[in-house]
């Protein structure tokens, strides 16, 4: 059950009805029934035994730490920690590692096709908040939860159960543990998010997936410009798909009047990698951040800046291992690690050399660090996304092929810098058709010049754009809940058509099933 | 608080800026450059200052200046 589609719209109805009919000190039993049923919904019974084994770990190793002295903590963070790793190993790893021995030796018992396809949605994102509570009360940041329902909600709680965000114990455990209540504001605003979700997944990400997924899918049929359109629109694609998730998932636990972390704040527009990561999935990059990085690089100190790289590497390393077990998200958590080591290092001789070029507050500077920043994260996207390592591989070396840097260069130099001098107005001419014709002998197969993409498609992807720009821009100057209540409800009616028509739901009703992409992890 | 005052002498060295001033509640937040990857920087130097170690828990535990100072003035009592 996904939360796009219509089963879901009645399942949450029906939960905020049966929700609004228990004692405020009851409702945790509704929302934990729900998010069990929820679960169940996915039809792969061994997940709910992957949850319950996470529950049970998390919630003992937490209570017996808690009754432990502060400095005898250590053996239960310790076995919890891999306790719930090796379920997480089991769960989400077992399937893939099935395949890679069964791939690798066909002859050898079943044949792959014979396997039940594992899914194991949700297991990365519980089994590390269960390791963050842990974590949390070692570091005694939190007290243990004494109450197994409350705890076992903690985990579970529908809206985040399948991609997150990541809670840490402090922030949800109060929540849930107390009268749980219900506020119009908070649910008239989750309602909002949620719609604004479900747009930005239906209307803009799975729209770009037309354009995204047939590049991806053959890369070897393309060169030069087509590839670096296919990553940036890749690029949005994923965020808007992730981000919309995530509003989504706010927007639901707002319903029921709880407040979720947020994960994404506008990252694209980000100066720095590592700012990039402090607004990219923030519940998990603070999780690595907090629970890898930190205690790596403290205990690693004496090694100055060696420490810190390698600190790093293993970091980002863990990063990419916790997406899958592949060459692709090795590549891109490396290529992280090297990306922060070296902004690192070099920071001090950027502020030097900004402070001397009276530069430090240019917005010039500012434009070109989100323009590498953006660029930086794009490249690493290739490998994340790449259907196989050597795919990524072809990708990454194929970017400017057939776009002739040199000729491009040499283009510019003949007919810029001589044109006013010796030219005349017949070579700019000249030189505008072989600047088109270098640009465009790469980009012809590209889905939307090959008819493959409807032309109207663009129009709705350009508007959507447009409208989520200037509505974050508008939604800031002045708050929606202020507007006057017809402006409101005609803006809702509006929106509502364009979610309807933007879809396609009238002429391709299949399409609105389409799976997020961060199911897969 | 000759503690505060010797911390503030290396907050200042450390992170390039004369005119930091510590109090207890000070945190992160409040001192430009004071991030993650600095911070430890930081905590190497205290340490070396003071002649003090500390375990990688209670680095980890520090909400604030005036937890470090307390944490600093317990290592040189004990």
């Amino acid at each position: 059950m996904s939360f796009t589609s219509p089963a879901f719209f009645l399942f949450i109805t029906a939960v905020l009805l049966v929700y609004a009919f228990f004692s405020r000190r009851r409702r945790w039993i509704v929302l934990l029934v729900a998010s069990l049923a929820f679960y169940a919904s996915l039809q792969a019974p061994y997940l709910l035994v992957a949850l319950a084994a996470v529950t049970l770990v998390s919630y003992l190793a937490g209570r017996w730490m808690g009754r432990a002295a502060p400095e005898q903590r250590r053996p239960y963070l310790v076995a919890g920690s891999l306790l719930n790793l090796a379920i997480l190993l089991i769960f989400r790893y077992l399937g893939e590692l099935i395949q890679l021995f069964s791939g690798a030796r066909p002859a050898a018992g079943a044949a792959p096709a014979d396997m039940p396809v594992l899914i194991s949605v949700g297991v990365s994102f519980y089994a590390f908040q269960g390791i963050s509570y842990l974590a949390d009360i070692y570091l005694e940041t939190i007290e243990p939860e004494p109450h197994l329902g409350h705890f076992a909600l903690f985990m579970a709680f529908f809206p985040k159960i399948l991609q997150g965000p990541i809670e840490r114990g402090g922030d949800l455990l109060p929540q849930l543990t107390g009268d749980l209540t219900f506020a119009e504001s908070s649910a008239s605003a989750g309602l909002r998010r949620f719609g604004w979700g479900l747009f930005k997944k239906l209307v803009v990400a799975d729209r770009l997936a037309l354009l995204v997924n047939p590049v991806f899918g053959s890369v070897h049929s393309y060169t030069g410009l087509s590839l670096i359109l296919a990553v940036y629109l890749y690029a949005f694609e994923l965020y808007f798909d992730f981000s919309g998730y995530t509003d989504m998932a706010l927007g639901l636990a707002g319903l029921f009047n709880i407040r979720l972390v947020e994960n994404f704040n506008q990252p694209y527009l980000a100066r720095s990698i590592a700012e990039f990561w402090r607004r990219w999935h923030m519940s998990f990059s603070h999780w690595i951040l907090d629970y890898i990085f930190k205690p790596l690089q403290i205990t690693w100190r004496r090694w100055g800046s060696w420490g810190v790289t390698a600190a790093l590497l293993v970091a980002f390393l863990a990063s990419g291992l916790w997406h899958g077990i592949s060459w692709g998200f090795v590549t891109w958590g490396l290529l992280y690690g090297i990306y922060m080591a070296v902004e690192w290092v070099y920071a001090p001789w950027r502020k030097k050399l900004y402070r001397r070029l009276h530069l430090e507050k240019s917005w010039l500077v500012k434009v070109w660090q989100v323009f590498l920043t953006f660029n930086l994260v794009c490249f690493a996207w290739i490998f994340f996304r790449a259907n196989s390592f050597s795919d990524g591989l072809y990708m990454a070396g194929s970017l400017f092929s057939g776009v002739h840097v040199f000729s491009c260069a040499r283009l510019v130099a003949k007919y810029w810098v001589y044109l006013p001098v010796f030219k005349g107005v017949v070579d700019f001419q000249h030189f505008s058709s072989a600047a088109g014709q270098v640009c465009t002998n790469t980009l012809q197969n590209f889905p939307v010049f090959q008819g493959q993409f409807a032309s109207e498609n663009v129009g709705v992807l350009l508007a959507s754009l447009l409208l989520l720009a200037v509505a974050s821009w508008a939604g800031r100057r002045l708050p929606l809940t202020r507007w006057p209540a017809g402006i409101r409800w005609a803006g809702y009616f509006t929106f509502s058509m364009w979610v309807l028509f933007g879809l396609g739901i009238l002429e391709n009703p299949g399409q609105i099933f389409s799976q997020f992409l961060y199911f897969k992890f | 608080m000759a503690t505060l005052q010797t911390l503030t002498e290396v907050f200042r060295d450390v992170f390039e800026d004369d005119s930091i001033e510590l109090r207890p509640q000070t945190t992160a937040n409040d001192v430009e450059g004071w991030d993650s990857l600095s911070h430890t920087i930081m905590i190497s130097a205290v340490e070396l200052k003071f002649g003090v170690k500390f375990s990688t828990r209670e680095v980890m535990r520090l909400k604030n200046v005036g937890e470090l100072v307390q944490l600093i003035d317990s290592k040189r009592a004990g």
